[in-house]
C-alpha cells in the first residue's frame, strides 16, 4: 500500500509519505497528530491537497493524475472512533448494511455472515435495537458491519478508546481474531502501545502531521524516539507463548516464549487456545546485577544487556533472556548498578506482573 | 355548537387549500434544507437571506411583490393567461401566497434536523458503498423525519393563518378566495362581530393543535 | 446593563410625551372621515379652506361603511361625509350625529370602466355576462355604498345571480379603480367622477340617472366632536358657492 498526502488542518499540515506491505498497519501518535484524518483521507471523506493512495496496485486517489474514487468505490471498510451505527436501524439491519453490494460482485467468495457472528460472538444481539447494545456490543457489531461489506482493507480509528480497561482486555482478543481469520489488510489507528504490539505488524508513528519514524513495531516504540511519544505507563512487552500447565494450588501457569524459556504467568483455569499472546510492563521489571535469593517473584530469567538508551530521567535498558525484554529504569538505576552493554544481569519479574491478553 | 354551511366551507376552504400548499413546498423545501445543510456553493448567502425575506418582510410587501410576478400585466402573468391559468383573484394565488409565506418556516425547520443527522453516519454509509441517494432516504430522511414534519406541522398552520399576501394577490372573494383569515377581517368590517368570534375560534384551536404537535415532535427528536 | 434599559425607555419616553403633545397641541385640528370618492375634491376644497381659517382639516378617506363602524367604536371624527344614506342613518339612530346638522349635499352617477388598453366590448350591463369578462371589481357589495348601489341596480336590471360569480370585492370605490387600472380584472362599477380622475381606465356605460340608483352622499357632525366650532366652520364653507364650484368641477351632482 501506498499512502503519500499534504493536508493542511487547523493549527499544522499533515504531511505523511509511507510505503508497506502489512496485514495490520497501526498508525501510532498522541491526539491530535492528525490520525483519523488521515483515516477520513484514505476512505475518501476527506479532500487531500496534494498525493497518492494506492491499494493492492489499484489508485484509489491521485491529485498528478486527477483520479479520486468516490467513498462508494473505495471498498474500504471504515470503523470509526464512536462506531457510528445506524440508531434507527436493528443490529441486523447495521450489519448487513453494506452486505448488499456483494451480491453484486460476480465470484465474491469468503466471508459468510455465520462466521463473522461467530468470530465476534454478536449472534444473539441481532435483533436487539441499537440503542440498547453496551459500548462493547456496539464495536463489535460495527466491526462485523465493516468486514461484512467485504472490504480490500479495514479502517479501525481508535476502536478501543471509548472502552474501560476491563473492556479492552475483552475486546482486543476478537480484533485479533478478525486479524488472523479473514485475511483483510488492517490500518489501524491508536495512541495505546499495547495494542501496537499486540495487533500490528508495522507501525507508522506520527506527530504533529508529520511521520517520525515507521517499522516493526517492536523495534519502532521502544527506540528512544518513541518513547518521547508514550505516556508514562504504557511501555509494554508483548509476547507469544504456548500454554504447558496450570497450578491451581499454587496460583499460577506455566507457559513457554518462542525461545524456548518457561516462565510463569498467573492461574489460568484453561487455555483457549493452545498459543496466545501476554504482556508485562516496562516499568514492573526489574534488573539485579546477581542472582537473588528468598524473594517473592516467580520469575528470575537470566540475560545480556543488549542496548542502553537514555532519555533525561530515564533509561531504556534492552535485555535479551532469550527474547527481547524492553526494560524502563532511572537513569540512577544505571549509574548504580554500572551497568553497560555486554553485562549479564537477572531479569526479575512477579508473575502476577505479567497480564493475559 | 353547530356551524352554519357558511362557515364549514370557508374552514374545509383554508385546510385543503392549506395542506395543498405544504404538500406543494414541502419537496422544495427538504431539497433546498438539504443544500443549506450539507453543501457549501456560490451565492449561497445571498439565497439563504432570499428564502428568510418572506419571514421578516410585511405580508403585504411579500403580497405585492407577487401581485407584481403573476399580474396580467407582467410577462409571467401574461403567459400564464394566455394559456388559461389565472393567479390573480383566484384560489391560485391563495394558493401561492400561502406557499411562499410558509416557505421559510418549512426550510429552517428541516434545515436545523438535517444539521443535527451525525455527518459520519452518511460518511460511514458512504464507505459502505450506498449511492448518495440511498444514504439520503436510508440514513438522512428517518433521522431527520420527525424535524421534517414538525416543519410541515409549522407551514401549514403559517398557511392557514396567511392574511397579507393572500388579500392583494387573491382578494376576498366570498366562495372562492375566502379564507379563514379573510372571513374574520370581512366580518368584523361589516360589524358581525358574533361570525368573527366563531371563525377566531376555530383558527386559534387548530393553530394551537398543529403549533403543539410541531414543539412535541421537535422535543421528540432532540430527546434522541 | 440596566444603565442603558433605563436610558433607551427614557428616550422612548420623550418620544411618546412629544408626540402626545403634538396631536393635543393642535386644538384647532379637524379630522374628517369621508366617503373615498370624495378623496381628490375635498383635498382640493379644503386647501382652499386651510389658506383662510385658522386651523387644520384632516382626513380619513375609505369606504362610507367601514368609517361609519369606526365612528361607532369611537374614533375621534368631527365630521362624517358618507356615499350614502344608510350609513348615515346607522349612526343617527344610535345618536351619535349632533341634531340640526345632518344636510344631503351630493349626489353623484354609476359608471362601468375597463382598463384604458382593453379590448373587451362593453355597451351595456348586459355585455357583463360575456365570456371574455371573466372579473367584475366592485366596492364590497353588502355595505359600501357603491357596492350596494351597483348589486341593487343589477338586481333590478335581473344579472345579478349572473354576474355575482365574476364580482371580486375590494376596499372602496378607490380599490375598485385601482383594480381595474391593474388589468386584473376586466372592468368594474365606480362613480363618474372617479372615473374622471384616472386616465388609466375608460368609462363604457354611463347607469342612467333615471334607471340607475339614487345615489346621495350626506355630510353631518358627530356628537362626541370636542371641535364643534371649527367643524361647523368646516361645514359652512363646504356648502359655499366657492366649494360647489369645486364639486361641480369633479362631476359631482350638488343637490340643492
Amino acid at each position: 500500500m501506498r499512502l503519500c498526502c499534504r493536508i493542511p488542518l487547523a493549527t499544522f499540515e499533515l504531511d505523511v509519505d509511507a510505503s508497506f506491505d502489512s496485514r495490520v498497519t497501526a498508525i501510532f501518535g498522541p491526539s491530535g497528530s492528525g490520525k483519523t484524518t488521515l483515516l477520513d483521507a484514505v476512505a475518501g471523506l476527506r479532500d487531500i491537497a496534494t498525493g497518492e493512495i494506492e491499494i493492492g496496485g489499484k489508485t484509489l486517489f491521485s491529485s498528478a493524475r486527477k483520479i479520486n474514487l468516490s467513498p462508494q468505490r473505495r471498498n474500504i471498510g471504515y470503523v470509526p472512533q464512536e462506531g457510528a451505527l445506524f440508531p434507527h436501524l436493528s443490529v441486523r439491519r447495521n450489519i448487513l448494511f453494506g452486505a448488499e453490494r456483494i451480491v453484486h460482485a460476480a465470484g465474491a467468495k469468503g466471508i459468510g455472515m455465520e462466521h463473522v457472528l461467530e468470530i465476534l460472538e454478536i449472534a444473539h444481539l441481532l435483533a436487539r435495537p441499537v440503542t440498547k447494545l453496551s459500548g462493547g456490543e456496539a464495536q463489535r457489531v460495527a466491526l462485523a458491519r465493516a468486514i461484512l461489506s467485504r472490504p480490500q482493507l479495514l479502517l479501525l480509528d481508535e476502536p478501543l478508546a471509548a472502552l474501560d480497561i476491563g473492556l479492552k482486555e475483552k475486546i482486543l482478543p476478537y480484533l485479533a481474531r478478525v486479524r488472523d481469520e479473514f485475511a483483510i489488510p488492517m490500518i489501524y489507528v491508536t495512541h495505546n502501545v499495547t495494542e501496537v504490539l499486540t495487533l500490528a505488524d508495522w507501525v507508522l508513528v506520527i506527530r504533529g502531521g508529520r511521520l517520525l519514524a515507521q517499522g516493526a513495531p517492536k523495534e519502532t516504540l521502544t527506540s528512544g524516539r518513541a518513547v518521547r511519544e508514550i505516556p508514562e505507563e504504557q511501555l509494554e512487552n508483548v509476547f507469544t507463548v504456548t500454554f504447558m500447565e496450570s497450578d491451581k494450588a499454587a496460583g499460577r501457569s506455566r507457559v513457554r516464549l518462542s525461545s524456548g524459556a518457561e516462565i510463569f504467568v498467573p492461574y489460568l483455569a484453561q487455555a483457549d487456545r493452545p498459543t496466545f499472546q501476554i504482556r508485562v510492563s516496562a516499568d514492573d521489571i526489574l534488573v539485579g546485577i546477581q542472582r537473588p535469593e528468598g524473594i517473592s517473584a516467580g520469575n528470575i530469567l537470566p540475560g545480556t544487556v543488549r542496548a542502553i538508551d537514555l532519555i533525561d530521567d530515564q533509561a531504556l535498558v534492552s535485555v535479551d533472556a532469550g527474547e527481547d525484554f524492553c526494560v524502563r529504569l532511572t537513569s540512577g538505576a544505571v549509574t548504580r548498578l554500572a551497568l553497560d552493554v555486554g553485562c549479564p544481569v537477572f531479569l526479575i519479574i512477579k508473575t502476577r506482573s505479567f497480564r493475559l491478553l | 355548537m353547530i356551524l352554519s354551511f357558511e362557515t364549514w366551507q370557508i374552514t374545509l376552504f383554508s385546510i385543503s387549500v392549506g395542506l395543498a400548499s405544504t404538500l406543494l413546498i414541502l419537496p422544495f423545501g427538504i431539497a433546498l434544507a438539504w443544500l443549506f445543510a450539507r453543501k457549501e456553493w456560490p451565492l449561497k448567502s445571498v439565497i439563504e437571506t432570499a428564502v428568510l425575506l418572506p419571514l421578516v418582510m410585511p405580508p403585504v410587501s411579500t403580497g405585492l411583490i407577487l401581485l407584481k410576478i403573476f399580474g396580467r400585466r407582467s410577462p409571467l402573468g401574461q403567459w400564464l393567461y394566455e394559456r388559461g391559468i389565472e393567479i390573480v383573484f383566484n384560489w391560485k394565488g391563495v394558493l401561492i401566497a400561502m406557499s411562499v409565506m410558509s416557505f421559510p418556516l418549512l426550510v429552517r425547520s428541516v434545515r436545523t434536523s438535517f444539521a443535527e443527522v451525525n455527518l459520519r453516519l452518511e460518511q460511514i454509509a458512504a464507505t459502505l458503498g450506498a449511492s448518495p441517494l440511498r444514504i439520503f432516504f436510508v440514513v438522512t430522511i428517518p433521522l431527520a423525519y420527525k424535524g421534517i414534519v414538525a416543519g410541515a406541522l409549522l407551514a401549514f398552520s403559517r398557511a392557514l393563518g396567511e392574511f397579507g399576501a393572500t388579500i392583494l394577490l387573491a382578494g376576498n372573494i366570498p366562495g372562492q378566495t375566502q379564507t379563514l383569515s379573510l372571513a374574520i377581517y370581512n366580518y368584523v368590517q361589516l360589524g358581525k362581530d358574533s361570525e368573527a368570534y366563531t371563525m377566531l375560534g376555530i383558527t386559534v384551536g387548530l393553530a394551537f393543535l398543529f403549533v403543539w404537535c410541531s414543539e412535541w415532535l421537535l422535543r421528540a427528536e432532540r430527546k434522541n | 446593563m440596566f444603565h442603558h434599559v433605563r436610558k433607551s425607555l427614557s428616550v422612548a419616553a420623550i418620544f411618546v410625551v412629544l408626540a402626545w403633545t403634538q396631536v393635543n397641541a393642535r386644538a384647532d385640528e379637524i379630522l374628517v372621515s369621508a366617503a373615498a370618492s370624495l378623496t381628490d375634491v375635498l383635498k382640493e376644497i379644503s386647501a382652499g379652506y386651510q389658506a383662510k381659517a385658522k386651523h387644520t382639516v384632516k382626513f380619513n378617506f375609505g369606504p362610507s361603511s367601514g368609517l361609519a363602524r369606526q365612528i361607532e367604536e369611537g374614533a375621534p371624527a368631527d365630521i362624517f361625509f358618507s356615499a350614502d344614506l344608510p350609513q348615515m342613518d346607522v349612526l343617527d339612530k344610535k345618536k351619535l350625529l349632533e341634531p340640526g346638522t345632518k344636510k344631503n349635499l351630493l349626489s353623484n352617477q354609476l359608471v362601468i370602466i375597463v382598463p384604458a388598453d382593453s379590448k373587451v366590448v362593453i355597451t351595456s350591463p348586459k355585455d357583463l355576462l360575456k365570456a371574455d369578462v371573466k372579473k367584475i371589481a366592485l366596492a364590497e357589495p353588502s355595505s359600501v355604498p357603491v357596492g350596494v348601489y351597483s348589486s341593487k341596480y343589477l338586481t333590478d336590471e335581473g344579472l345579478w345571480d349572473q354576474v355575482k360569480p365574476k364580482i371580486v370585492p375590494v376596499q372602496d370605490v378607490r380599490a375598485t379603480l385601482a383594480s381595474v387600472e391593474s388589468g386584473n380584472v376586466e372592468a368594474g362599477f365606480v362613480y363618474k367622477t372617479d372615473a374622471a380622475v384616472s386616465k388609466k381606465v375608460k368609462i363604457v356605460y354611463e347607469v342612467p340617472i333615471d334607471k340607475g340608483p339614487k345615489i346621495t352622499y350626506p355630510v353631518a357632525i358627530v356628537k362626541e366632536s370636542k371641535r364643534k366650532d371649527a367643524a361647523r366652520n368646516f361645514m359652512n364653507y363646504v356648502q359655499s358657492p366657492a366649494a360647489k364650484d369645486a364639486f361641480k368641477k369633479y362631476g359631482f351632482v350638488v343637490l340643492d
